[in-house]
């Protein structure tokens, strides 16, 4: 009975709306003063994503002519409502763990895909051939990056051994291995694509497409897409943290510990994202399926061996 | 009680069949008995197939004849899984019956086409039903041949998809039947709830592999899936509905767990190896040709190829979970491909184009087919909380446990099938985008302009599918526990391994969606305006065509890979295609013949010389 007084309090302040909306601002304040000292600017002020949300909310919503109107308002709602359960699944994971909530590690990497979807769903309903480039190149990206992001899964289900629980996966920290370690910067890879963060951002591509899937969107129905990819920061860096690096722990000293890993991931989204240059999407393919392909077979092999040899580094 | 039972049993079979039968031969001027009669048929079936569901074991017995120690005979008995698929094949027909009423080849060749239909459901309800070996081929045959019959109510191309697939089927029922020899000199006995055989002989494995051939081919599976988009191509919509999407992959994946679980008792070793890669590489090959098929109908019949690749991962990881995964599988998606053939269907109908790049922004003109085919394509992508997603979840646990029992070496390859399932699965959600991109959303070309919604007799059928999807993918535990679990003999509490909440992620989804509507409601409030207005396009002045950006572009990128581009190329081709290919085969034979058969006496008599010489040298033992 317990739990259906918990649920509304998780699915609403935390760690569900409230604390993914507000933790998401600020990964975003965080994205863009390291980005702008990275660049020798000065970066904006604290509050400025919050400013930024505020603003379109208040800007008239212009919807094109053409659009499938249903989609392109109901595809913003749709993918908000994705990242926050994938965010809920995943913060009731690491600071409830006795508790089973929603879904396994195959649920939350199905959640993860919904934004995306609801992002190609959208541009395609409005009806503009930008929009139209950019939901090609959108869904082109999932798809390759899926495929790492599935080998990277089977490392670690490997190395906890069959467990598919969240909060099981989490107590083993499976980066200690080297094809653990291969395995999360794959992961962190795919999750940089899945952001939409240089060098995988051609989806968007401010300066080719014109923001390509958001082209059409404005008012409030950007700032609901703003929202959501602030949330967006927050969840999916924390997918990592719970799957790879050994999640937030019980005590206090493995909550600080934990925060500070996911600190250490969205410093490294933040550094991949200033130091290298837009790819175009044929390369990006090639990159995620050879590239990262090859180097994920290794991981499973080597995982695959330990698991049989009972060797825990490999 | 029991006797009327038995009788209904009867009639469950027969009366289809037999008025099937005689509705092909109705003469051509009579449009509306046909209709009348299988529209009254397949409710009565459709009835008693439920009616047959609430019962346990009933049985139907007729002794044909008895030759020495073949004793032949007819029994129909009620099964678990059998009387589980009935009640679905036969609400297939049911639908599929009503969805044609107002479709353009249930109308032209209507003796033709209603005839065969109940030839169908007949013949499924036969195989479905019947527990003799021999009887079940005989039933396998006339749905092979109702097949054949119904591909050819199609278009100009029809009657060449038709023999495609009646050759291919056919061949494949041929091994059908050798396999049942194989199986009565093993064990002496046709019944199949006698039967248990041990895969440790050659015979046994031979049979097994002809069995299986017979299955998967009439499932769709590769290498034998040729058939299917030919003939997806020629045949009318509905018929795809009806048997590739629908019954054919009910039977199919019928007698394959049959055989795997019933007939054979199957050692975890090469033969689920083989069964594995044949799941493994029918889900990727077929949804990456999928992928960049530009007509409609040639799509569709590639994904109900690669979804088969689903079905038989699943009963090859032969665990419970697993099991149950493949044969939920089979359900959902004989739902939602049906769905989608009949979506695609109306489309065609609707617009005279099967052509994705000819189609576009109809999403506004037909707003119920789009609804119903964008939860059926979701669906198929796995797109939680829909029905698809939860088998191929229960598919993943299934291979994941596989991997647990370490000993077997298609266990060790677990990673290989789950990552050719879960890839699959992305790139099937890239296939249904561009579908759903390329006919309902982007920009309306200028020929669509007055296109109108299809007809409810149309639009019923497809929402009352999708609404199947959506309350089979949030209640799954009613379909699972209710209907799978029972007709497989598993017990629950054995199986689950992972969650998956699906009724509060449904709710919870639901909160972020309403939340997402107060953030809107807030901006609309403070904005207060909402304005429609041209798209913008750079403030260039275009025609609307040009501003068409057709799906069949998107996945170019893929098809132009270096390496994967030539075996595109050689898809293209047909090399790939084992009808093709035997075809060359046959063709080189008689070409070779007929280069021996020039006319020229000596030719002949040295011929003949040297086939005595042969003989001879064989019959006197002379080396």
């Amino acid at each position: 009975m317990g739990e259906v007084f918990w649920i509304p309090f998780w699915i609403l302040i935390f760690p569900g709306f409230v604390f993914t909306f507000a933790l998401g601002l600020v990964a975003t304040y965080l994205v863009r003063k390291v980005g702008a000292l990275v660049q020798y600017r000065v970066g904006p002020p604290v509050f400025q994503p919050f400013y930024d949300v505020m603003k379109l909310m208040g800007k008239e919503i212009l919807i094109p002519q053409e659009a499938n109107r249903a989609i392109f308002v109901t595809a913003p709602l749709v993918g908000l409502a994705g990242v926050l359960l994938l965010s809920t699944v995943l913060g009731v994971a690491a600071f409830w763990p006795q508790e089973t909530f929603v879904g396994d590690i195959i649920v939350v990497i199905y959640l993860m895909v919904l934004p995306s979807l609801a992002l190609i769903l959208g541009s395609s309903a409005s009806a503009s051939p930008h929009a139209a480039v950019g939901a090609a190149r959108e869904m082109k990206l999932v798809m390759s990056y899926e495929l790492p992001l599935v080998m990277a899964f089977i490392v670690v289900i490997i190395k906890s051994g069959g467990e598919l629980s969240l909060a099981g996966i989490s107590s083993h920290a499976s980066v200690g291995s080297i094809s653990g370690f291969i395995a999360f910067f794959m992961s962190l890879l795919c999750i940089q694509a899945k952001l939409g963060y240089v060098p995988f951002d051609m989806a968007e591509a401010e300066t080719e497409l014109g923001s390509g899937v958001l082209m059409e969107y404005s008012g409030a129905l950007l700032a609901v897409w703003k929202v959501m990819h602030a949330m967006m920061l927050v969840a999916l860096p924390m997918f990592l943290v719970m799957v790879f690096l050994g999640g937030f722990g019980s005590t206090l000293a493995g909550l600080v510990w934990g925060i500070g890993k996911y600190v250490i991931v969205v410093v490294l989204i933040i550094l991949i994202k200033n130091t290298n240059p837009r790819v175009r999407i044929d390369q990006a393919m090639k990159f995620f399926w050879v590239y990262c392909g090859i180097a994920l077979v290794i991981a499973v092999a080597l995982a695959t061996i330990g698991n049989i040899y009972d060797i825990a580094w490999l | 009680m029991a006797d009327s039972v038995c009788n209904f049993l009867c009639i469950t079979v027969f009366v289809p069949m037999v008025v099937g039968f005689a509705l092909l031969f109705s003469p051509g001027r009579w449009k509306l008995l046909p209709k009348v009669l299988a529209l009254l048929i397949s409710a009565l079936v459709f009835g008693l197939s439920i009616w047959i569901f609430t019962f346990d074991r009933y049985g139907f017995y007729w002794p044909v004849l008895q030759i020495g120690t073949l004793d032949l005979e007819l029994v129909l008995l009620v099964q678990p899984l059998g009387k589980f698929i009935l009640l679905f094949a036969c609400g297939f027909g049911l639908l599929i019956t009503v969805y044609s009423l107002k479709s353009r080849a249930g109308t032209d060749k209507s003796g033709l086409y209603y005839g065969s239909v109940l030839l169908t459901i007949g013949g499924s309800a036969g195989i479905l039903l019947c527990d003799n070996l021999l009887f079940m081929l005989i039933f396998w045959e006339i749905v092979t041949a109702s097949l054949y019959l119904l591909i050819t109510t199609g278009g100009k191309n029809s009657n060449f998809a038709a023999t495609k697939s009646f050759a291919m089927i056919g061949a494949s029922d041929a091994a059908f039947l050798l396999g049942v020899l194989m199986l009565w000199a093993l064990s002496g006995t046709l019944s199949i709830s006698a039967i248990s055989i041990q895969t440790d002989s050659a015979l046994s494995i031979i049979a097994f592999l002809l069995l299986m051939t017979a299955a998967i081919t009439k499932a769709g599976a590769m290498p034998l899936h040729t058939w299917l988009p030919t003939s997806g191509e020629s045949a009318p919509t509905s018929v795809m509905a009806l048997l590739p999407a629908a019954i054919d992959k009910l039977l199919g994946i019928y007698l394959l767990v049959l055989i795997v679980r019933n007939i054979f008792v199957l050692q975890p070793g090469a033969l689920t190896i083989v069964l594995s890669v044949i799941g493994a590489a029918t889900i990727i090959i077929a949804v990456m040709v999928a992928m960049v098929q530009h007509n409609l109908k040639r799509l569709l019949s590639y994904h109900a190829i690669s979804q088969v690749g689903y079905m038989v991962l699943g009963i090859a990881s032969a665990t419970p979970i697993g099991i149950a995964g493949g044969v939920f599988h089979m359900l959902n998606h004989a739902i939602y491909k049906c769905c989608l053939f009949l979506c695609g269907g109306a489309v065609e109908q609707q617009t005279g184009t099967a052509e994705l790049d000819r189609l576009g922004g109809l999403g506004k003109k037909m707003p119920l087919t789009f609804a119903a085919c964008l939860i059926a394509a979701l669906s198929i992508s796995g797109i939680p909380p829909l029905n698809g997603f939860v088998s191929k979840w229960m598919i993943y646990q299934g291979l994941i446990e596989m991997g647990a029992q370490k000993a077997a070496p298609a266990a060790q390859l677990w990673p290989l099938w789950l990552v050719a399932a879960m890839f699959g699965s992305a790139l099937t959600l890239a296939s249904f985008v561009k579908l759903i991109h390329s006919i309902f959303l982007s920009r309306l070309p200028d020929d669509l302009k007055d296109i109108k919604e299809t007809s409810a007799v149309q639009w019923i059928p497809m929402l009352l599918l999708a609404g199947l999807c959506v309350f089979f993918g949030i209640f799954y535990y009613v379909p699972v526990q209710k209907l799978i679990y029972p007709a497989l003999n598993i017990t629950a509490t054995t199986t689950a391994l992972g969650t998956w909440q699906s009724g509060l992620a449904t709710v919870l989804i639901i909160v972020g969606i309403l939340l997402g509507l107060g953030i809107l409601l807030v901006g609309g409030l403070m904005a207060k305006k909402v304005r429609i207005v041209p798209t913008w396009y750079c403030g260039e002045v275009q025609d609307n065509e040009q501003m068409i950006i057709p799906g069949t572009h998107f996945y170019k990128t893929v098809s132009s890979m270096g390496g994967l581009r030539q075996l595109y190329k050689g898809q293209e081709k047909g090399y790939f295609d084992l009808y093709d290919q035997g075809g060359r085969l046959g063709f080189g034979l008689t070409a070779f013949l007929r280069w021996l058969h020039s006319g020229v006496l000596p030719m002949y008599l040295t011929w003949v010389t040297l086939g005595l010489l042969i003989i001879l040298f064989i019959l006197c033992d002379i080396w």
